[in-house]
């Protein structure tokens, strides 16, 4: 059998780039085609299809959705490390903390982080290794960071805290000194940190769970919605909704919006990037 | 170069606005509800927005009761609908429109309002 | 102060304590006071279809935008018959937020919506059929592009068949390219669907 290079010509393209901007809300700008017709080409040939097509009419009709899981799968890179989009966290401390503080009922409960999902545990550790670092007022509150996973497998690395070199990459030397040992191949965090941050499994569509996970002041939420269907990206994003405490933020991965999934929370632009707030005024 | 936002949730409505206001000089970002024209502008600033009324998340009105709420040079606005009704004619102006314009629109009177709003006059 | 691990207490549930979870405290918790207890009660009661008559009902009562919400997520995900009946309802409802929800909702239930889909796309409002039409462009059905060559070759509503072309320019084959024509040659008048027809022409031939 010979293989005839597949092509996807300009009107295709278009098509295939209105269609999964309102799927997804991700726009392929004209300068991302050749990665966009690479991965199409990919899929189109994996699944057996016989031209673009044949492959779109699957992608749109497809009842359970697969097909379209996988292609955001292979048009997103998620690869998780320490320190991944910093400059969320720089909004972290520099203004998002800052307005909580200002502005919050009970001024003596503790802040309440919630990092989710919590694969390995870079995110959550980071958060905790960057508030050490860049936040002073660190010194007078208490926060609480909670992390979860619906994988328990990944929850007990994530509490062992064991980490490869690519995973650390990012983080500067004297932080990683500071933080991590150095066990042969991996990079071993302090127990200092492990002990202050709480792991739990938790399925973010199971209201069960959610019941459980609440009274947060933010919570991080990155690249995880984008693998979720719609009606599973709604009630996820209700649920955060409650498990916030009144202008309460969460910050998504960057190529995710809010604006595509639930009208329940306000835009807020910071110099550092844009996240999404409950209400203060919110019942 | 003047900068408009086109908010509607229909590709090809939004692919005809942009072609007639690029065509005539015009620089032309798009939004797919009023949500997403929220953050785009945060991101801003626009001259003028193009607002559709009926859209997923966040509608027109909506999109312009929030912007009219923190938008300090009150940014002027078209709203682009599919119902002709003086009642929703009404409703858009309440909502912070300047002016209505009724789908499907037409490129003369498309140019038109947008120019009387930045004010062109006919001469450009 | 600093870091530290979260206390027991921080977690723990007052507000739905009150009332039993069990089916009659979850509808009685519909109707409580507090919007936080009234989405609890709506978020749960997804796992009960026998509630879908207590839910729809809600809507036309509830003023919180965000339980209208949650109301919407669990009617989707009870999904059958009586749960679309209630969200085809909120299309006539003179708030916009409820009807632009409610066509996001019926979108994620092909299967239940399409039976009623013949019936909609007749109806003598203009608006709903609009709406219909809206429903369809997410619609994983195989009669999509059926429902929008009888749209485009019958409605008499600009903006009915403009809604329609606009979605056939993604999903439309060969077979819809006559309709398309007689919609160009019907419209002469209108420049928007002279270009959403030539774009949706354009594509279809592309393949």
């Amino acid at each position: 059998m010979t293989l005839i290079p597949q092509l996807i010509k300009d009107e295709d393209f278009r098509k295939f780039r209105e269609f999964f901007y309102r799927k997804t809300g991700i726009l392929f700008e004209d300068s991302k085609r050749y990665f966009v017709d690479k991965r199409l080409i990919e899929r189109i040939e994996a699944t057996g299809s016989e031209g673009f097509r044949d492959y779109f009419t699957m992608l749109r009709f497809q009842v359970s959705g697969t097909e379209l899981q996988m292609l955001v799968n292979a048009m997103t890179v998620n690869e998780t490390y320490f320190f991944r989009e910093e400059y969320q966290f720089e909004c972290l401390v520099n203004s998002i903390l800052e307005e909580i503080i200002a502005h919050r009922r009970d001024k003596a409960a503790p802040i309440r982080i919630w990092s989710v999902p919590s694969s390995s545990g870079e995110e959550p550790y980071g958060i905790a290794i960057y508030l050490l670092e860049h936040w002073p007022r660190i010194s007078e509150l208490d926060v609480e960071i909670i992390s979860s996973d619906i994988d328990t497998d990944i929850l007990t690395q994530a509490r062992r805290g064991h980490y490869s070199t690519r995973a650390i990459q990012h983080l500067p030397a004297p932080l990683l000194k500071k933080y991590f040992r150095r066990r042969g191949e991996f990079y071993q965090i302090e127990d200092s940190l492990r002990d202050v941050v709480e792991f739990t499994r938790a399925n973010v569509t199971d209201p069960a769970d959610m019941r459980l996970h609440r009274h947060f002041d933010v919570i991080f939420c990155r690249n995880l919605l984008i693998y979720f269907d719609d009606l599973s990206r709604k009630q996820t994003a209700e649920s955060f909704y409650d498990a916030l405490n009144p202008g309460g933020f969460i910050c998504l991965g960057h190529s995710e919006s809010m604006s595509r999934i639930s009208a329940l929370f306000r835009v807020r632009k910071f110099p550092e990037t844009i996240v999404y707030q409950k209400p203060w005024e919110a019942r | 170069m003047k900068r408009i936002l086109i908010i509607d949730d229909a590709a090809t409505v939004r692919l005809y606005h942009r072609g007639i206001l690029e065509g005539a000089g015009y620089s032309v970002t798009e939004a797919v509800n009023g949500l997403e024209a929220l953050e785009r502008a945060a991101e801003g600033p626009f001259d003028l927005y193009l607002v559709d009324i009926n859209m997923p998340k966040l509608d027109g009105y909506g999109f312009l009761r929030e912007l009219r709420a923190k938008d300090i040079p009150q940014t002027p606005a078209i709203m682009v609908s599919t119902e002709a009704a003086d009642h929703d004619q009404q409703l858009a102006l309440a909502s912070g429109a300047n002016l209505y314009l009724v789908k499907p629109s037409k490129p003369a009177q498309l140019l038109a309002h947008v120019r009387l709003l930045l004010g062109e006059g006919q001469t450009s | 102060m600093g870091l530290r691990k979260q206390s027991p207490k921080s977690s723990a549930s007052e507000d739905e304590r009150r009332l039993p979870r069990d089916l009659p405290g979850l509808i009685t918790a519909l109707s409580a006071a507090d919007p936080m207890t009234r989405r609890w009660a709506a978020r749960d009661l997804a796992a009960r279809p026998e509630s879908c008559p207590a839910l729809i009902a809600r809507i036309a009562v509830e003023t919180e935008t965000s339980v209208i919400e949650v109301i919407l997520t669990s009617l989707t995900l009870i999904g059958d018959n009586t749960a679309v009946a209630g969200l085809i309802d909120c299309l006539r409802s003179e708030n916009p937020m409820l009807r632009n929800a409610a066509i996001e909702a019926m979108k994620q239930l092909p299967d239940e919506v399409a039976p009623w889909m013949g019936q909609l796309l007749e109806d003598p409002d203009p608006d709903i059929r609009i709406f219909a039409v809206d429903v369809l462009e997410s619609l994983r059905h195989p009669q999509v592009e059926d429902w929008l060559i009888g749209v485009i070759a019958q409605d008499d509503h600009v903006n009915v068949c403009a809604t329609a072309v606009d979605l056939l320019g993604e999903v439309g084959s060969e077979r819809a390219a006559p309709a398309l024509q007689a919609l160009k040659a019907r419209f002469a008048e209108e420049p928007y669907i002279q270009f959403a027809a030539d774009l949706a022409l354009k594509r279809i031939s592309a393949n």
